[in-house]
């Protein structure tokens, strides 16, 4: 009877358009990537295998390891700066009255729907010397001395764009962290409640270590999310001044469709691949380490 | 009782001063839209004096803003379209089908497309492109828009099309209904909650992208919102009045379908990631 379900040429027609899809434009292009990294290419020229020059360049290019460290401070600030902020939000809608929840719900999302590229040129109003709202409220609120030059000046320019990445993205990772804490039963907070335990107590013998699951997965889609960043660092800065605010994938960019140096651009494509993969594999190791205790 | 009170009103309090660093850079963004330059200049913080909508007229058709209106609109309908019926039938095949082993391969497979960092792929991508003879068109950004959409679209499809009862299919088989009718007929009626959340989804993640329609477009003709505002915020550097207005059009269409659809686009939006 359900034969029509089991036809082998059937199944396979109905799955050709999305593999050819992923074969075109994600397997083949993977594979290019890897192969390309250990050649001598300009796009046009015959491909040149030289092995493995193009990774012993990166190791020796300043430019290259000054753009994973400015990835790896996307991490950090994630982890240290956003994260308690997020957690802390995240509790507080958790206690107000479901009519109120709705409402900050649809707040703090707003931004995390906007273009990135657009929340870049908005951010550069923010910081715009003369008429951003930045350097005017610090005027307003008598603090002149601490208006800056914001995208111009290196010594705070990359901070900036942490920030204006932190201003859109933390509600989408707030509204993740405040499903895991009403996911949590009610009656473990309230019998808790019953036995005398305060606020403080229940939050951190009760919902903190209840959540600890998805603060993990917070953490590894901060490291995705690093990547995704480079939308609002082309938009804002471009990766300068002289490369002050460069990041991997904006220095792949400028080295492959700047300098055409399509190989070498490949081997850092390469590294963004193994960066993304380490990066969230220790966070999983360091996940899995917790729970043995 | 009282004490409790007191403490909400407190964490009210954060809450709202939270709120308005969310919304106070988007309501401000939409006030300097109606002032003149000046008027940014002179009262960055005060109501515009009056409206002034020749920014928006202004930014529409000299700064061309509607081309790449059309272009952005264009492109993102297309991708929800062809990723959807795409996704919607590879979906059914993992989910409906009777070939276990294959079918979780399959999926497995299609799961992997969630951790490609897109950004990695820009090189390859645009020889791909250029090969194909689709570089600087809209075609090539909807091409790769609909991969990039496929694995999320795939991830909520398969989920819902597994919740649904044999019994449906069942009745349509016994009618002598053949594979394509029951995937048209009875499956994809019976999915169209999760289409539509898929479709949103999609919409958004296109109407927004940016660095693929940098990279892949050279003609302003070809340009799309975000790409066409980077070029305006340099040519048109001191004119934050006409920008802000420019910035109104990109993100107004969203908002809208956000307050109107909010459980769809945030089901939507964190759907591919709490798999964790």
């Amino acid at each position: 009877m359900n034969s029509v379900l089991k036809r082998p040429a059937v199944f396979a027609l109905f799955l050709l358009p999305a593999v050819l899809f992923y074969v075109v434009f994600m397997i083949y292009p993977i594979g290019e990537a890897i192969y390309d990294g250990f050649t001598k290419w300009n796009g046009v020229s015959e491909k040149n295998f030289i092995g493995l020059d193009n990774y012993i360049r990166l190791f020796q290019d300043s430019l290259f390891w000054d753009s994973l460290l400015r990835n790896f401070w996307f991490i950090v600030f994630a982890i240290v700066i956003q994260l308690p902020i997020i957690v802390f939000v995240a509790l507080l809608i958790s206690k107000v009255g479901r009519r109120f929840q709705s409402f900050y719900r649809t707040a703090v999302f707003t931004p995390v729907i906007l273009s990135t590229a657009i929340v870049g040129i908005l951010f550069l109003f923010i910081y715009a010397p003369d008429v951003g709202l930045l350097n005017n409220f610090l005027k307003a609120v008598g603090l002149d001395s601490w208006t800056h030059y914001w995208m111009s000046d290196p010594n705070v320019n990359f901070l900036m764009i942490l920030i204006a990445n932190a201003w859109q993205w933390d509600g989408f990772y707030i509204i993740i962290v405040l499903a895991a804490i009403l996911n949590i039963p009610k009656e473990l907070d309230e019998s808790a409640e019953m036995d005398g335990a305060n606020i403080f107590q229940r939050t951190a013998y009760i919902t903190l270590p209840l959540i600890r699951p998805i603060l993990i997965v917070v953490l590894l889609l901060s490291v995705a999310g690093s990547m995704k960043a480079l939308d609002a660092v082309l938009v804002m800065t471009n990766g300068g001044p002289f490369h002050s605010t460069e990041v991997m994938a904006t220095y792949m960019i400028k080295v492959g469709f700047q300098q055409f140096e399509y190989g070498y651009g490949s081997a850092i494509a390469v590294m963004i691949f193994l960066f993304t993969l380490i990066v969230s594999m220790l966070v999983q190791l360091l996940n899995r380490k917790d729970v043995e205790y | 009782m009282e004490q409790k009170r007191g403490r909400n009103l407190f964490f009210h309090f954060i809450l709202i001063f939270y709120v308005i660093i969310c919304l106070g850079p988007l309501v401000w963004l939409a006030m300097s839209s109606f002032k003149t330059p000046l008027e940014i200049t002179l009262s960055p913080w005060g109501f515009p004096d009056s409206f002034h909508f020749e920014n928006y007229i202004n930014a529409w058709q000299e700064a061309s803003i509607s081309t790449f209106f059309f272009n952005s609109l264009f492109i993102a309908l297309a991708t929800c379209v062809i990723s959807l019926l795409v996704g919607a039938a590879a979906a059914f095949a993992l989910a409906r089908m009777k070939f276990q082993k294959a079918s979780l391969g399959m999926y497995q497979f299609f799961l992997l497309g969630l951790v490609v960092p897109g950004g990695a792929l820009l090189i390859p991508l645009y020889s791909v492109i250029t090969s194909l003879g689709l570089y600087n068109t809209r075609v090539a950004l909807v091409l790769l828009y609909v991969t990039f959409s496929l694995p999320v679209t795939i991830f909520i499809l398969v989920a819902f099309m597994r919740s649904i009862p044999r019994e449906l299919e069942e009745a349509g088989v016994m009618d002598g209904i053949g594979p394509f009718g029951l995937f048209v007929k009875i499956i994809l009626p019976m999915t169209a909650p999760a289409l539509s959340t898929v479709f949103i989804l999609n919409f958004i993640n296109s109407w927004n992208e940016f660095v693929m329609a940098l990279l892949f477009t050279a003609d302003k003709a070809m340009r799309t919102l975000p790409v066409g505002m980077n070029a305006l915020k340099t040519a048109y550097q001191t004119d934050y009045a006409l920008l802000s207005a420019g910035v109104m059009y990109s993100i107004v269409p969203v908002i809208i379908i956000f307050l109107i659809l909010q459980k769809q686009v945030i089901a939507g939006i964190t759907a591919g990631s709490v798999k964790g």
